[in-house]
Parts: structure tokens; C-alpha cells; sequence
């Protein structure tokens, strides 16, 4: 197969000219070429400006919403690691982590029951998951407000184990679908050795779906770590309250202190793009069976 | 033992299961059960909950706030009544189709064809950018967002607006642009990945047969990801119905309502107003307009496909 670099450029086809004659239009394309180019990096610049201001307004003593050379200090952040900003991100942390948990050990179970055994009316219970991955789930605030409520739970550990559960279809897919990569082979194999259920799933399946686990348990994580309404309106005790209240509560703040809350952003979302820096070396370092099964 | 259970796998894993065997494993109803219970008590419960609470009186605060009672369909008769309600929907409609899945799916097709000639510095540089702008958190998003489209912000000076604030004179174009700005990474990557899979001889093929370039993008190009299109489009309207808290952090609905799209009416309703049940049925036609909204582009995508065998036959021939 050839590839083409530039499939605009017939020259590079190797195809004869004089052959086609003037049927073949080659246009030039070195106008083109600096069009596109050009055309990339103004989007580039979209993205950037925005994302420079932010790095910017953190370091600048004399932070505004204007792009401008910064006058240089790290008091913003010596601001926004004071105990109670740390707080909300220690708060943050832990609902992210119980919602990772409740959302990734039952799928990790329910998807391999899916992917290898047989259970009734698959096909629709299995759509009505995917289904629900898709449900925006800011509509269930109102009641779980009011189940949570009637219960005395809207503090930290319930709202994470909600947001976990919100998290839950869509891990399950995930998860479902890197088991079902696995070859059946080498569960036989330890089957044939004897191993029961709970030592394939632990000593075969989940090691060979780690990958996929580890996607799905980052999307768990990022999911709550980024919620804002839950917490919001299901955690009441204001020492509780994750990052993105904090945000909230610079924002609405009568003078708007731009340095602090870029700032604040920018340690808030460190972890975020860490995960995410993460997760493509796992998939880049692969998932390689090759050889495990003949 | 342990062999003929492998048999019985195998044979319930093939075409022709052994009907005088045993077809279900108990094991894996223990294997279910956690996820059953979870998805039954938080997810399953709390929708068919929100429809019912959505038919009653509840309040956050008062009388009504533990005595609330069933009171059939007069929240419904409100919500026909209610004129902020219909210019909610009209925004949502703006926010979703418009920002969120029209926006998001055209600005990644071109960041995904720009990029696939450009110079690989480049390339590499936007692609980042946009992933990075993609995975930050919504409320960084909105704090970025809130700033550089204020007065004195660079988006106004890109335009050559001066001091002009945007975010107060558009405020529903400004958050759409954030969704999209926020979004469109996710169908770059979707669409880098689409326009990979074309096979180069079917470009080359209609170069030789002297396709000018809009006409190879309309007959080829497009045909070939059509799915990536409809994938992109789905996923980006279901992620902008969730973008509560961008157009919450960046406008709280305002100024005077022109972004109070229905998510952030509903939190409104429910919780400034106090009228949970209200706010409960607001919640439910979000559900249904999603659902609503989705099945409509399944289904035009069904009648549009019609016509792509034909056009990718010919762009083949």
C-alpha cells in the first residue's frame, strides 16, 4: 500500500506527467500548505491564550484578567496551600477515591460475569447499562437529596459512593470490554489446574485486564474529582466541601482575587492531567499477550 | 469435574448451548449482586423517584418540606405555563445542538483535517493543547473562561473588542464557545483516528480520476466517517447536558436568565426557590429531551444512510 504524505500533490504519487497530461492537475501547494498551517495555529492560539493567562495570573503579584507580563511571586500559591484550601483538596481526594473503589471492584466482578457467563436476557440488561452511562447525572440530585436527606447521610463518604455509582455503567463497559480481549485459552488452563473463580478472576482476568481496569478506575476518579453539583447540594458540613466549592466560593467573592484563583486552578487540576499523563503510557506501553496462547 | 465445566463453558459459549445441562452459573448471580444493588439503590431508584417527586408539592423548606403530597399534574400544568421555562428549553436546544454537538463535532473534523498535513511540530503542539483543554476539570474551565471573556480579557482582545465584556454582552455565545472549546478535543482525537482509516488508494484513486478537493471531502471523506460523525455527536450532546457546572460557575444562569439553561434552572428551582418537586420535573425533561434528542439522531442517521452506499459506490467506481 502506498502512503501518501501529501495527497494533494500528484508528483508524489510517481505518476508520470507527460503520461496523464493535462488531465492531472497539480496545483501548487505550497499556498495551501501555509494556509493549513497558518489556519492550525490560530486554533492553537485558542487554545493557548487562555491556558497561558492561567499560568500567568499564578505567578503575577499584580494578577487581572489582562494578558500581561507578570510581575513575578509565589505568594498565590502560598495563598492556596493555606490548611483549609489543602482541606478541600485532601476532601476531594477521599471522594474521589471511595467513588473509584465503589465504582471499579463491582465492575471488575459484574464484567466478567458478563464477558464469560451466561445470563439471562443479556443483550437488554446490557443495553439498558449503556443507556444509563449516558443519563446526565445532575437530573438524580433532587431525589438523592431526599433519600440522603430522610436518612441523615449528606456528608462526604455517601456522596462518593453516589458519584461512584454514576460512574459505575460506564466502568463496567470498559471493563466488560477488556475482558472480553482476553483469550478464553488461559482461563482453561487454570481451570484445568483447578483454580476456582475467585483465583482465575484475582491471578488471570485482572491482571491481564489491568490496563483496562486502570483506564476505568481513572475515569472514576477524574468523574468525581471534577463533580461539582453533588457535593454542592449533598454534603453539608462546610469542612467537608471538595475543591470545586472552593472555586465556587472564589468566584462568587466580591473583588475577585485572579491570582489566587488561578492559583487554586491550577494545583486543582495538577492531578487531573497527571492521571491523564498516566493513562496514555499504559496504553502506550501496550497490552501484549502475544505468546501466552498458541 | 474441573474439565467437564470447561466443556459446559465452551458449549454454552457456542451456537448449539447443551439443553440438558445446567446453563446458569450461580456464581455468576454472587458476581452480579454488588453491582445490582448499587445501580438498583443510586441510579435506578433515584430516576423512577425523581418522576414521582416531580408529580408532588415537595419544598426544600416549610410544610411542604415533610408533609408533601402526590399532586398529580399540576407541576405540569405549571410547566406549561411557565414562559421561563420555554426560553430555558429554547437555550438548552442552543447549548446542546448548537455549542455542544455542532460546535464541538465541526471544530474537531477541522482541527483533525488541519492536522493531518501540517507541519508534525505543530501538530503535536495543537493536539496536546486540545487534550489538555479537554481533560481539565469543568471548573477550571470555567474560571479560565469566566476571565479571559470578561472585560480586559484576551478573547475580547483577540477581537479587537478593547474592554468590551463579552461574557456580560453574549453570555449564552460565550458559554456555548467554553462547552465547545472544552469538548472538541474528544472529537479531534475521534476523528484523527477516522480520517487514519481511510484507505489512501480510494484518495489516490479519485485524484487520478481529477476529484477536485470538495468534491473528494463530500464523497469520500465524509461517507467514510459518517460514523465517527454520529459517535461524536451523540457523545458531545450527552456531555454538554451534563455541563452544569460551567454555565453555573461562569453566569449562574444570568445575567437576567440568558444562559438559564434547564440543568441550571432545575438546581434553581429546586434550590433557591425551594420548590423541590418543580425543580424534580424540570430534572425530567432534561431525561426525556436527551433520550428525545438521541434517538432523533439515530434515527436521521438511519435515513441519511440510505444514500451513503450509493455515494460511496460511486466515489469507488
Amino acid at each position: 500500500m502506498t502512503t501518501l504524505p501529501s495527497q494533494t500533490s500528484g508528483v508524489r504519487l510517481g505518476l508520470d506527467r507527460t503520461k496523464f497530461g493535462p488531465e492531472v492537475r497539480i496545483p501548487s501547494f505550497t499556498g495551501d500548505k501555509v494556509l493549513r498551517n497558518a489556519l492550525l495555529f490560530v486554533c492553537g492560539a485558542v487554545f493557548v491564550l487562555p491556558l497561558l493567562w492561567l499560568i500567568e495570573a499564578s505567578i503575577d503579584a499584580g494578577a487581572t484578567r489582562r494578558l500581561q507580563f507578570p510581575d513575578l511571586t509565589l505568594d498565590h500559591f502560598v495563598t492556596v496551600t493555606q490548611p483549609d484550601k489543602m482541606m478541600a483538596l485532601g476532601n476531594s481526594l477521599l471522594i474521589s477515591l471511595v467513588a473509584t473503589f465503589v465504582a471499579t471492584i463491582p465492575s471488575i466482578l459484574a464484567g466478567y460475569a458478563f464477558s464469560r457467563h451466561h445470563i439471562p436476557v443479556k443483550g437488554g440488561v446490557l443495553m439498558l447499562i449503556l443507556f444509563l452511562s449516558g443519563v446526565p447525572i445532575n437530573i438524580m440530585i433532587i431525589p438523592v437529596y431526599q433519600i440522603l436527606g430522610s436518612l441523615n447521610l449528606l456528608s462526604l463518604i455517601p456522596t462518593g459512593i453516589f458519584l461512584g455509582v454514576t460512574a459505575l455503567p460506564f466502568e463496567l463497559y470498559i471493563i466488560k470490554n477488556a475482558i472480553d480481549a482476553i483469550p478464553l485459552d488461559l482461563e482453561e488452563a487454570a481451570r484445568i489446574e483447578r483454580a476456582n473463580t475467585a483465583q482465575i478472576l484475582w491471578r488471570v482476568v485482572i491482571p491481564l485486564a489491568m490496563p483496562g481496569i486502570a483506564a476505568a478506575a481513572i475515569f472514576g476518579f477524574v468523574n468525581t474529582w471534577g463533580n461539582f453539583l453533588a457535593p454542592l447540594v449533598l454534603i453539608s458540613a462546610s469542612n467537608e466541601q471538595p475543591s470545586p466549592i472552593k472555586i465556587f466560593g472564589f468566584m462568587s467573592a466580591d473583588i475577585i482575587r485572579y491570582g489566587d484563583i488561578a492559583a487554586y486552578s491550577i494545583v486543582y487540576s495538577a492531578p487531573v492531567v497527571a492521571l491523564y499523563l498516566l493513562s496514555s503510557r499504559i496504553f502506550r506501553s501496550g497490552f501484549v499477550l502475544g505468546g501466552a496462547v498458541r | 469435574v474441573a474439565r467437564s465445566d470447561i466443556v459446559e463453558q465452551k458449549k454454552e459459549s457456542g451456537p448449539m448451548p447443551r439443553l440438558d445441562r445446567r446453563r446458569y452459573n450461580w456464581e455468576s448471580a454472587v458476581l452480579l449482586l454488588p453491582t445490582a444493588l448499587l445501580l438498583g439503590t443510586l441510579f435506578l431508584l433515584p430516576i423512577g423517584y425523581a418522576f414521582y417527586l416531580g408529580l408532588t408539592n415537595l419544598q426544600l423548606i416549610g410544610a411542604n418540606a415533610v408533609h408533601y403530597r402526590f399532586t398529580g399534574l399540576v407541576n405540569i400544568w405549571r410547566l406549561l405555563r411557565d414562559a421561563e421555562f420555554f426560553h430555558s428549553l429554547a437555550l438548552t436546544l442552543y447549548f446542546v445542538v448548537g455549542g455542544g454537538a455542532l460546535a464541538s463535532t465541526v471544530a474537531g473534523l477541522v482541527l483533525a483535517m488541519l492536522m493531518e498535513r501540517a507541519i508534525p511540530s505543530l501538530r503535536a503542539a495543537v493536539g496536546a493543547l486540545a487534550m489538555l483543554a479537554c481533560i481539565l476539570p469543568p471548573a477550571t474551565v470555567a474560571v479560565v473562561w469566566f476571565a479571559v471573556s470578561t472585560a480586559g480579557g484576551v478573547i475580547p482582545w483577540m477581537l479587537g473588542m478593547g474592554q468590551a465584556d463579552l461574557l456580560y454582552a453574549q453570555p449564552m455565545l460565550v458559554v456555548s464557545a467554553a462547552n465547545a472549546w472544552s469538548l472538541c478535543g474528544l472529537s479531534m482525537l475521534m476523528f484523527a483516528a477516522a480520517l487514519k482509516n481511510i484507505p489512501s488508494e480510494m484518495i489516490e484513486a479519485a485524484i487520478l480520476e481529477n476529484a477536485s478537493a470538495r468534491q473528494r471531502f463530500w464523497r469520500i471523506i465524509l461517507p467514510m466517517i459518517r460514523p465517527t460523525i454520529m459517535t461524536s455527536v451523540l457523545m458531545m450532546t450527552l456531555l454538554s447536558f451534563g455541563n452544569f457546572t460551567l454555565v453555573f460557575l461562569m453566569t449562574g444562569g444570568g445575567p437576567s436568565g440568558q444562559t438559564n439553561i434547564l440543568p441550571v434552572y432545575s438546581y434553581v428551582q429546586g434550590f433557591t426557590f425551594h420548590n423541590l418537586g418543580y425543580g424534580a420535573l424540570l430534572g425530567n425533561v432534561i431525561v426525556v429531551l436527551a433520550s428525545l434528542l438521541g434517538i432523533a439522531f439515530v434515527l436521521g442517521d438511519r435515513l441519511g444512510s440510505r444514500t451513503a452506499p450509493a455515494a460511496k459506490a460511486l466515489a469507488l467506481t
